[in-house]
């Protein structure tokens, strides 16, 4: 009996085992087939049309870039280059500003229909339907004509109107008119999508698990993809997105920050690139009847700005642990305009150096009591400053965000040696951002602005008096004024000028939002796959999927 | 029997339909479905206050729950909130993909735990007894994320050190599955990790049970007394005291999987498989209240139905047990 139990018992262990484990180890390993270049990423599209609210995500982007292309692409530089045009588009005339481009005579469907202005100007028609769901229908609705021609297209604005991203307006994938006609543009491309302008097409998708593009061979406007398919496998936990990518599962992944790409750097079977992109952390300041008094004073500000080692926290957060290759690569952000990487940026916010001796001097003079004579990291004392009570503010942010958690502790910590208290109000993202943020009953405010190569000339939503997206209920007259100048003048450099004397000479000095880093951007890939390059804007990592190869 | 069944099928659409109002209450208050939209800078305002009408965002918690619940009956749980995308069809795939992990977990967890249960409670206090109760003790404390990320982590390495594909670490299949015994084979070493995961938590649960309901038994009066009818020991442990032993294990196994058929949330979002949990999970990332809803109604629903499943199971094991 009881050795006839324990054989029972075995051989149930053995039959379960042998069924799991038995056809599976015989499975050869499995690198992807040749040609077949598989990405992971965290977040499934859920649709593929990318013009509509539930397509507006970068998931979306990465795929549908590659089948419906744009007029011009973002190139790793943040520069616009012509991709389906014959020359980047040019300013016929200035007022009304009236803008003309060509798509190349070689552009042309998969399904051998050629590409023309009509199909721009379908977008167009499309996009300024009110019964369709389209995500933003700004720079689109100021335009007065869109004269066709065949392949030639001249777009005019509205008199006073000259919308400033005018060339990635007119850089818009063209989606195919010949398609679109008579169909209720929401369900459109629900599921998949029946023609390509790109050098890719595509293909299936199962949903919950992988979407598949393959080489379009109608594709002339440009060179012809080298890999014969792409594969988008989505897996959205983090580690595990790791150890598929070490499994050889996927072979390219965009992941979030995480200290498995130290490891992955040392790792001499896969390239790492990082840089910054185009998403900031900053630290909102409330001007509102419902915030701190005390934040409305300017040396109060000035204080706090002063007060926070923005440069220790970026080390900590990304340099030491070794996320990012050096230094050099995540400067400290010294402007809310543009990104350290572009060209018109200027570090404004340079003159708020960390000084903790400065900030106790800064409040001593305006009469503030009660604080530490001395910087101390055991302080507990906290100012008063007269008419506007004790320097004790509430911090807002979301929740589960380490990164932030990291941030906000740091910054705590700084502060509270000066004699600054900030008090936690953490909370989910939904709630945060869909009730607290838009109240105004918040102090200091830490969230990211998810922005792009457009960004700067949209900057009055943000900063400007009343502006739709100024959630700090901050207002400088002639700031405001300069930055809505900034909105429609159309020549990038005459309107790099504007905003960044916006920035210097009021922005700035009001220290209505403290700048704290660009989000670094990570792009793996594993050695096999040649080609990949990091892109800073929302063309994804597939900007130049076309030139990859797998060897 | 079927009086007690008809009215407990009464009492849980009552206790439906108290669960549909909370569910709608509160995820409704919890998030607003258009923030993410709302903090665009360019957002199209007419867009907005589209969806808004459409699915009257406008209109006050309770109107809005009778919209939802003749949505819900008319129109096969309606659709999302963003897109109008049906929602029945993606609950239909998930739940198929959720039934083939669960199943395969089950029934392995059952066997080796029955075995396992029974084997330590006739050898109480041996070897096999006390290194039984100290696996089933860390079975049931070690957090299910981390024991998919070992088991991740051992087998990505035996990948590497061997160059052998025992089991896949993300996803349902593979990017080729093929058909027939092919696919099948892609689908076992996609299922192995999940499935061993869920597996070891039940095992770890179902053989504590096994073991104190045998012991229980093996000690009872009419055990004893089949054995003094001089009956084989082989007899008396599977006729007389293992199927009566078997009685709370039922219980326990139609409870749990109830709640393991509507999305073990852990393992399949870290495995990637796309079930019910990993979609419940995606859900809640993208805010749309609509499909959480949903799941939380199906999810409900497999609860009254497992209880009350459970319930005349042990009607049925137990003749004792009589409904009036």
């Amino acid at each position: 009996m009881h050795k006839r139990s324990i054989l029972l018992v075995v051989g149930a262990v053995a039959l379960v085992a042998s069924l799991i484990v038995g056809p599976a180890a015989t499975a050869k390993s499995d690198a992807a087939s040749a040609g077949t270049v598989v990405i992971g990423h965290d977040q499934e599209p859920v649709t593929l049309n990318n013009l509509i609210t539930e397509g507006n995500a970068y998931t979306t982007s990465l795929v549908t870039n590659t089948v419906l292309a744009s007029a011009s692409v973002y190139n790793q530089n943040a520069k616009l280059v012509p991709y389906l045009v014959d020359a980047a588009p040019k300013i016929v005339k200035p007022n009304p500003l009236t803008v003309s481009f060509k798509y190349k005579a070689s552009a042309k469907w998969s399904d051998g229909r050629q590409l023309t202005g009509n199909d721009f100007r379908a977008t167009y028609n499309t996009i300024m339907n009110p019964n369709f769901d389209i995500t933003s229908r700004e720079g689109w609705e100021d335009i007065a004509s869109i004269k066709v021609n065949g392949k030639a297209v001249t777009v005019t604005w509205k008199k006073g109107k000259a919308y400033a991203a005018w060339d990635a307006l007119v850089a818009t994938s063209p989606y195919p008119a010949h398609k679109m006609a008579g169909q209720n543009f929401n369900d459109l491309y629900r599921n998949s999508i029946d023609v390509a302008s790109g050098p890719f097409k595509f293909v299936s998708w199962q949903k919950g698990t992988q979407l598949v593009l393959a080489k379009n061979t109608a594709f002339t406007a440009g060179p012809k993809a080298k890999v014969d398919r792409v594969i988008f496998r989505y897996i959205p936990s983090t580690p595990s997105l790791f150890q598929a990518l070490q499994s050889g599962e996927i072979q390219v992944t965009e992941p979030q920050p995480q200290l498995q790409i130290v490891d992955i750097r040392k790792n001499s079977r896969f390239k790492v690139q990082s840089g910054p992109g185009y998403f900031w952390e900053h630290m909102d300041i409330q001007f509102g009847p419902k915030g701190h008094p005390a934040l409305k004073q300017a040396f109060v500000r000035q204080a706090i700005i002063t007060g926070i080692n923005r440069n220790q926290i970026k080390q900590a957060l990304y340099v030491s642990p070794g996320l990012v290759g050096s230094a050099k690569e995540l400067p400290v952000l010294q402007s809310h305009i543009f990104k350290p990487f572009e060209g018109n940026y200027q570090p404004n916010w340079k003159k708020w150096s960390f000084s903790q001796k400065k900030v106790i001097t800064m409040l001593k003079a305006k009469g503030c009591t009660g604080g530490p004579n001395a910087p101390s990291a055991n302080n507990s004392a906290v100012w008063s400053c007269p008419n506007v009570g004790k320097l004790s503010f509430r911090f807002t942010t979301t929740s589960g965000n380490q990164l932030r958690a990291l941030t906000f502790e740091i910054a705590q910590k700084q502060l509270k040696s000066v004699g600054i208290e900030l008090i936690p109000r953490f909370g989910p993202a939904g709630t945060v951002f869909g009730q607290v943020l838009p109240s105004g009953d918040w102090d200091i405010f830490m969230f990211t602005w998810l922005g792009g190569p457009t960004s700067s000339s949209t900057s009055f939503g943000l900063y400007g008096c009343g502006g739709d997206q100024n959630y700090m209920n901050y207002c400088n007259k002639k700031g405001s004024a300069l930055l809505q100048k900034a909105q429609f003048t159309p020549d990038p450099a005459a309107r790099a000028k504007l905003l960044n004397e916006a920035e210097a000479k009021y922005l700035s000095q009001d220290v209505m939002s403290v700048p704290m880093y660009v989000r670094p951007g990570f792009l793996i890939n594993s050695t096999s796959v040649k080609g990949p390059v990091l892109n800073p804007t929302q063309q994804g990592s597939t900007w130049n999927a076309q030139g990859w190869t797998v060897g | 029997m079927l009086t007690y069944v008809v009215r407990r099928l009464l009492y849980s659409i009552v206790v439906l339909f108290a669960a549909s109002f909370i569910i709608f209450f509160f995820v409704s208050v919890s998030n607003d479905p258009l923030s993410f939209l709302r903090m665009q800078p360019t957002a199209s305002e007419i867009t907005i206050e589209n969806i808004s009408e459409r699915k009257h965002l406008d209109e006050p918690i309770p109107v809005r729950y009778l919209y939802w619940v003749q949505d819900m009956f008319t129109n096969q749980f309606g659709t999302t909130t963003i897109g109008d995308r049906p929602i029945l069809p993606d609950l239909t795939r998930v739940m198929g993909h959720t039934l083939q992990l669960v199943i395969a977990a089950e029934l392995i967890a059952i066997l080796l735990a029955i075995g396992i249960g029974v084997y330590s409670a006739l050898r109480q206090y041996s070897a096999f007894d006390y290194s039984a109760t100290t696996f089933s003790f860390v079975g049931l404390a070690t957090p299910v994320f981390w024991l998919a990320l070992m088991l991740q982590v051992l087998f990505v390495n035996i990948y590497l050190w061997f160059d052998i594909r025992i089991f896949y670490t993300a996803n349902l299949s593979g990017i080729d599955p093929g058909t027939g015994l092919s696919f099948l084979l892609d689908r076992a070493q996609h299922l192995g990790l999940p499935v061993i995961t869920l597996a070891i938590a039940s095992i770890a649960t179902y053989s504590r049970f096994m073991r104190a309901s045998m012991l229980e038994v093996v000690n009872s009066d009419y055990v004893r007394t089949a054995r003094a009818k001089g009956l084989h020991e082989r007899k008396v442990t599977m006729r007389h005291a293992f199927r009566n032993a078997l009685i709370p294990l039922v219980t326990i196994i139609a409870l749990n999987l109830g709640a393991l058929l509507s999305g073990a949330v852990v393992t399949e979002t870290v495995f990637a498989l796309d079930g019910m949990g990993f979609y419940y999970y995606n859900q809640l990332l993208l805010g749309d209240p609509y499909p959480v809803m949903a799941w939380l109604m199906v999810v409900a629903t497999l609860v009254v139905v497992f209880n009350l499943v459970a319930d005349i199971a042990y009607g049925i094991l137990d003749p004792r047990v009589r409904y009036d």
